[in-house]
């Protein structure tokens, strides 16, 4: 009797260990890093990438997650500053043994990751750093599903100005590797165009751009091509207006997001009536079925619509991920690295192909489309590019 | 452009300046550096946002409150923090950094990253002289800056509180020696110094939105206009402050607009160079 009840112990305590084991197995997950700013000035977009990742997770995992097992994402704040970045990507490698990093939307942060990537040799798919050196490069681990500098200026910026007719235009940067990496491809871009410019550099940090603006209205240019970021922008607008710089000239914001946050208006006024915006994204335009996916399931786990096109781009760039990872059936570099250049999945901005041509910015490149939208009476017109647009220009 | 740039620069300076005294007081009678000066200011900000914002405050009673609150902060942070470690500056200084970092992701978790905008005072802008259009809400904060400045110099200057910080920023042991509770004064100096952050912060948030880490521009210019005009003097945060201003705008009108900071730190350096106190700065014995 008392040798059954020891084995009926035993027996419960295997089971039970097994469940354990079990348990412990079915909970196994590969992990993939994500890199971008959740501290510093642009922490933002650190908001808009958690949004993406937990629709993104919640939708793969959903499918039956990635080679059987559950996608799971760790999230490295880099704080916008290449030091913490790299760091923050080796630490991404080294601890947490992530298979692939996505992120990343400062341009300055990414070309120190890129380094990181090469010399761990682990895909690196950015998302949101814009600079062409990045991909220009040629980095056999350095991806891009997202806006190069090249991309937004010859198909959309430059196209929408010789489009509108504008006959002077003003550039304006902030001195950061974006800012000035899209200027100069701008200043190429409207030469060949022959359309007249100036251009000057803004500080980064600066909150007054009343001199700025000064020059910018002694030039008396029609469009002018604000390359700011951030809360800059919204300062940069509304002092435009202060100074009635507008609605005379039409400015541009060349990087889209800030435009679309939540207390643009309450920041801008008035001013922010009749200001362009570059935008992957747009409220009542949407590319494919999976765009109108993702805006129902953004409005249903956050009680509203996307205000941040980045929360998209970010959401894109894990489904790239987990279909590189199912197709190579393996976690090893060179399989990804090799699934990820033959990639064809539809994603919510199009198709994604990744250029496989060496010797410029194309290489592991691909641009989604970009749109040129304007507030008309606080409601997004999209302005270019013709077949996409919804209305006309207004000044 | 000159005039513009000279007129901008008087502004900017003016509130460079208003930043800058609450640094000043406490130096000069605490000799504590306080890191959490931006953050303090940044915090009024939050404050007059919610108040008149969100609750729908008359804005002149939002900033009142939001300094009021601020200045009790500030009593609260003197009490536990700063007072255990007088008699070292060093802790202190470490102490106020943390506290930086700490509001700031405070303000992160509480505000979000977004730009957030008290309701402006005024509205449009002044053709100013015909020549160019100048920002109402900016002209306003001016005349509410200089109001301010003007009331901490007649608190300084002329009253019984102001002659006790003279006295006690002078020489501390001999303010003691007649009868002065330094602990005390200490406690409303701090105060006062996080209530001026406080004032500059309910008077800019208008003009510039407040954000988590916005306060460290701010912080950092007001270090550079209290060295440049000299540690603890009222008037050399005015006076350094109007430099800054002048400087930074006349040299973006002129030269470039790329290094408009920069220029702040070489007037600063050649400052330093002619007198290592600065301008308005007493030598140490």
């Amino acid at each position: 009797m008392r040798g059954k009840k020891m084995s009926i112990r035993v027996l419960v305590l295997v089971l039970g260990l097994a469940f354990a084991v079990g348990s412990a197995w079915a909970q196994e997950t590969i992990k993939v890093g994500v890199v971008g700013p959740r501290t510093g000035t642009a922490a933002a977009t650190g908001k808009a990438f958690e949004e993406g990742i937990k629709l993104a997770t919640d939708y793969v995992n959903a499918k039956g997650g990635v080679l059987g097992k559950k996608l799971e994402i760790v999230f490295e704040d880099t704080a916008g500053a290449p030091d913490k970045a790299a760091s923050g990507f080796e630490r991404l490698v080294t601890r947490d043994k992530v298979v692939m990093v996505l992120g990343e939307s400062h341009s300055s942060s990414a070309l120190a990751e890129i380094e990181v990537a090469e010399r761990f040799k682990v895909p690196f798919i950015v998302v949101e750093a814009w600079a062409d050196p990045i991909t220009a490069k040629n980095y056999k681990h350095v991806f891009r599903a997202g806006p190069s500098n090249s991309g937004v200026v010859n198909e959309t910026i430059a196209k929408w100005v010789v489009h509108e007719k504008f006959k002077k235009a003003f550039i304006v940067a902030e001195n950061t590797d974006w800012g000035l990496g899209i200027a100069e491809l701008t200043k190429a871009a409207l030469t060949k165009a022959g359309v007249q410019f100036d251009f000057l550099v803004t500080e980064r940090q600066s909150q007054d751009h009343y001199t700025e603006l000064s020059k910018i209205k002694a030039y008396d240019p029609d469009v002018v091509l604000a390359y700011v970021y951030g809360t800059g922008l919204h300062y940069f607008v509304a002092q435009a207006g202060e100074v009635k710089l507008m609605p005379k000239a039409v400015v541009l914001d060349g990087a889209g997001p800030p435009s679309l946050w939540p207390d643009y208006w309450k920041n801008v006024g008035d001013a922010g009536d009749l200001e362009c915006f570059v935008s992957s994204m747009h409220e009542k335009v949407e590319l494919t079925p999976l765009a109108t996916e993702f805006r129902e399931a953004y409005v249903k786990a956050f009680g509203g619509p996307p205000t941040d096109y980045k929360s998209r781009s970010i959401y894109d760039s894990i489904l790239i991920a987990a279909d590189a990872i199912n197709r190579a059936g393996s976690t090893d570099s060179d399989k990804l690295v090799d699934a990820l250049e033959k990639t064809n999945l539809l994603v919510t901005r199009g198709t994604v192909k990744f250029g496989t041509e060496k010797g410029g910015p194309g290489y592991h490149q691909w641009d989604p489309p970009m749109l040129v939208v304007q507030w008309q009476k606080r409601q997004q017109v999209v302005l270019y590019p013709p077949e996409a647009a919804t209305g006309k220009l207004m000044r | 452009m000159l005039a513009l740039a000279t007129m901008n620069g008087l502004v900017i300076g003016a509130i460079y300046a208003l930043a800058a005294l609450g640094v000043s007081l406490v130096v000069g009678i605490m000799n504590v550096i306080n890191f959490a000066h931006g953050e303090l200011y940044i915090l009024a900000g939050y404050f007059s946002y919610i108040l008149a914002d969100t609750l729908g405050m008359h804005f002149v009673l939002a900033m009142v409150l939001a300094v009021a609150l601020v200045f009790l902060f500030g009593i609260f942070v003197e009490y536990t923090l700063i007072r255990p470690t007088y008699g070292n500056d060093m802790y202190s200084l470490i102490l106020t950094f943390i506290l930086s970092i700490v509001l700031q992701n405070a303000y992160l978790l509480i505000f979000g990253p977004y730009p957030n905008k008290p309701p402006g005072w005024v509205g449009g802008a002044t053709h100013v002289f015909g020549a160019f259009y100048y920002g109402n809400q900016r002209l306003a904060a001016l005349v509410a800056g200089a109001v301010v400045i003007a009331f901490v110099f007649v608190l300084v200057k002329k009253t019984w509180f102001g002659r006790i910080i003279r006295a006690t920023s002078q020489d501390r042991e001999m303010a003691e020696l007649n009868g002065v509770n330094t602990t005390r004064l200490n406690m409303l100096s701090f105060g006062l110094g996080c209530a001026l952050a406080a004032a500059a912060g309910v008077i800019l948030a208008p003009v510039f939105p407040v954000t988590p880490t916005a306060g460290v521009p701010v912080a950092l210019t007001a270090f550079v206009v209290v060295v440049l005009g000299g540690m603890g003097s009222l008037w050399g945060c005015v006076v350094g402050g109007l430099i800054l201003g002048l400087v930074e705008n006349l040299g973006a009108a002129y030269i470039s607009t790329g290094y408009k900071h920069v220029f702040n730190f070489i007037i600063l350096i050649l400052v330093l160079l002619v007198r290592p106190a600065g301008l308005f700065g007493r030598r140490e014995a």
